[in-house]
């Protein structure tokens, strides 16, 4: 299933979604995001009531809600409570330019992401600008185990590693080591009280296929499989042989059928044969979606990059299934 | 796109049915729009939160909320005209006692359900219960003793949509993957509930028959005979989600007219016999985008459909279009039909109301004795 509108991108209204354990300063950010003089209107959807609350904007509760669309088919299940608080609220369009949806600290984020791509109110009308995943350096370490926390984590797109004023330096960075091993494409940022500039927040861009590899130039140079056993991880490839479309095409539909469920997000820039533009390509779960960008330029470095994070991956299936795509 | 001078063109070959217009602004879309039941009062909300009230017969209007910023999304008298009601984005109950044409109504302190944002009330046919869905309950206001009732239904997910039988002795309620049936005057009966595969986004009993149609989300529709005991038909293969339905108050040949929207498709569904196939749909395509709202003009075969792409289509009983009615540049959101049927509200997503006496056309007129007089 693709993923794309038919909407231009700027004709919808931006959604920010914000994930992370319970006290990892949710709150905090959201306040922040609605004082801050951005000259953005926000509108928020929260899910505990009463803790939010700043005269004059607009702050609407919702009671997480999953719908299973499709016999319970893991791409096809949404957040329903969405769909019909986000269609009342679209009627109401001039009264804000941005959309910021807290989700609970147990929550798996990828209901909430698939909303935007599944409903077909809701994709022609917003697009998903970032995921932005709270973790709480002086808390992580007691939480690692659950399941909701490494799920946060391989979901997010910018990741805050809030309250690093309350850790040593050398704790910081251990935490940072493994968060990377999870999720290696995310922009990191680290904070005291959720203080990033808040450009880095809104409006990333991070769903548009043009800019999906951009947040983080470079995080690809050398390949990696990292040594921690957390259930969820990443692989990366890169390759600097022409890929052929059609392999890869089948390599991924077959992939993406077998191992969906554990399959959270792929991103890739894919050289191919006898093209002259970069192919650049994003999943999440079994959404796939892909198309030409730019020619590459003089000088470039020439070569396919593609990263997974998902759970339980069979790193040395996966690189032999992605090598077989070679033209 | 059709489009003239006075708002309004006819097709090609028929007279035109709407001859001059009445309209007005709030400040942001129109979500809702009704009438009391004897024709007098207009009420009209907007997701600005404001609510204005028409009283044609002492010839002004009163804007009975318009300080506050909370949307309104549901309204409606209840059937005797006592009560007027509200809900939207606050999660409040507002009530209003009307006194009559030209006095002025009397609100009620708004009741809070604590619920987050209330997007489905509606008046029992004929009685004094509003059903009003609140979350995962459904709960009835009793405007005779002016209190909550004590029953209430709970569901096992949010109330998208309620609908109350023709006879007023029946309540549907939706949510995801359940359908229940409840008749709140026989406390002893309890609900039945029917598993469904998604969620209904629009439940209407027909105003004649027993028969229950549900929109659903996963593009299908379900008719259910004898209002919701019997087996449903399902249909599926719209071409987006079903979000609107009206039913005719004339009498097919075995059942009225059902008509459809789902994205800018409507379509007119007629019962031709009893089999499993007995189920005739009828593609009315003309509107460009979604088409937000649909209704029949009552005690006439005339269908009203209005669209995003800011035209309202005017069809007759075979679906074929009469007339075509201009937006003046906005898409329309709601429409309501004057219960004599020769008047038709609409309500624009820029705040624009439009209200347009429809004559009726030549063949039909012969067997009517009603003029187009207003008021």
């Amino acid at each position: 299933m693709a993923f794309t509108s038919a909407v231009p991108a700027a004709d919808r209204l931006p959604v920010t979604v914000l994930t992370g354990y319970l006290g990892a300063g949710k709150t905090t950010l959201l306040n922040r995001i609605l004082t801050h003089e951005h000259g953005l209107k926000v509108a928020v959807i929260v899910n505990e009531f009463g803790e939010v609350g700043i005269d004059n904007q607009l702050v609407i509760d919702a009671d997480e809600e999953i719908f299973e669309m499709n016999n319970g088919c893991i791409c096809c299940t949404v957040r329903g409570d969405l769909i019909r608080i986000i269609g009342n609220l679209m009627k109401r369009r001039d009264r804000f330019d941005h959309l910021v949806i807290e989700t609970t600290g147990l929550a798996d984020p990828a209901p909430v992401i698939q909303t935007f791509f599944v409903d077909e109110d809701l994709r022609d009308e917003l697009r998903l600008d970032a995921v932005i995943t709270l973790v709480d350096l002086v808390h992580v370490q007691q939480h690692w185990e659950a399941e909701e926390v490494q799920e946060q984590l391989a979901f997010a797109d910018v990741l805050l590693l809030n309250k690093a004023d309350l850790v040593e330096e050398a704790e910081r960075q251990a935490i940072e080591q493994r968060v990377r091993a999870i999720n290696p494409m995310a922009r990191l940022l680290t904070t005291c009280n959720a203080d990033a500039p808040i450009d880095q927040l809104l409006g990333v861009g991070a769903f548009e296929l043009e800019r999906a590899l951009s947040l983080d130039p470079g995080f690809l140079i050398e390949e990696h499989a990292h040594e921690h056993d957390d259930a969820v991880g990443s692989v990366a490839f890169v390759e600097e042989r022409p890929m052929s479309l059609d392999k890869l095409g089948s390599w991924l539909s077959d992939l993406v059928a077998e191992r969906g469920p554990d399959l959270f997000r792929m991103k890739g820039i894919i050289q191919l044969e006898g093209k002259d533009e970069r192919y650049v390509f994003q999943a999440v779960h079994m959404l796939l979606d892909g198309d030409f960008d730019r020619p590459w330029k003089d000088g470039e470095r020439r070569c396919t990059e593609f990263v997974i994070i998902g759970r339980d991956l069979d790193t040395k299936g996966l690189r032999s299934g992605f090598n077989a795509c070679v033209a | 796109m059709l489009v003239s001078p006075e708002g309004a063109a006819a097709v090609k070959g028929t007279a035109p049915l709407v001859q001059e217009r009445l309209c007005g602004q709030l400040q942001q879309a129109i979500t809702a729009l009704s009438w009391s039941a004897d024709g007098n009062a207009l009420a009209i909300a907007s997701a600005g939160g404001e609510l204005l009230l028409l009283d044609f017969r002492a010839g002004c209007e009163e804007l009975l909320r318009g300080d506050h910023d909370a949307s309104l999304d549901a309204i409606g008298f209840s059937a005797d005209g006592q009560f007027l009601m509200a809900v939207g984005q606050a999660g409040e109950l507002l009530l209003w006692e009307l006194g009559g044409s030209g006095v002025r109504p009397m609100a009620f302190a708004p009741l809070p359900l604590g619920a987050g944002w209330l997007d489905a009330a509606v008046w029992q046919p004929a009685g004094l219960l509003l059903a009003v869905a609140a979350g995962r309950r459904v709960r009835l206001w009793d405007g005779a003793v002016r209190q909550w009732h004590p029953g209430s239904l709970e569901l096992p997910g949010t109330a998208q949509s309620l609908a109350w039988s023709a006879d007023g002795r029946r309540l549907a309620a939706s949510c995801h993957g359940e359908l229940a049936l409840w008749n709140p005057l026989d406390p002893a009966a309890a609900p039945r509930r029917a598993p469904t595969a998604s969620v209904s986004l629009a439940l209407a009993f027909s105003p004649v028959g027993h028969l229950l149609a549900c929109g659903q989300m996963d593009r299908s529709l379900l008719l259910w005979p004898e209002a919701g005991d019997g087996r449903p038909w399902q249909f599926s293969g719209f071409p987006a989600k079903v979000r609107a339905l009206a039913w005719s108050d004339q009498p097919g040949k075995l059942a009225p007219s059902l008509a459809v929207a789902a994205a800018d498709h409507v379509v007119l569904w007629q019962q031709q016999d009893r089999s499993e196939q007995g189920w005739k749909p009828e593609p009315l395509l003309w509107h460009e985008q979604r088409v937000q709202a649909l209704a029949f003009a009552p005690g006439r075969p005339l269908l009203a459909s209005a669209s995003a792409d800011g035209s309202v289509g005017l069809w007759d009983g075979r679906g074929r279009l009469l007339q075509a009615l201009e937006g003046e540049g906005q898409g329309f959101q709601a429409l309501a039909w004057r219960p004599d049927g020769l008047h038709l509200a609409a309500g624009g997503d820029q705040g624009r109301w439009w209200l347009w006496p429809v004559a009726v056309p030549g063949r039909e007129r012969q067997r009517r004795s009603g003029g187009a007089g207003f008021g």
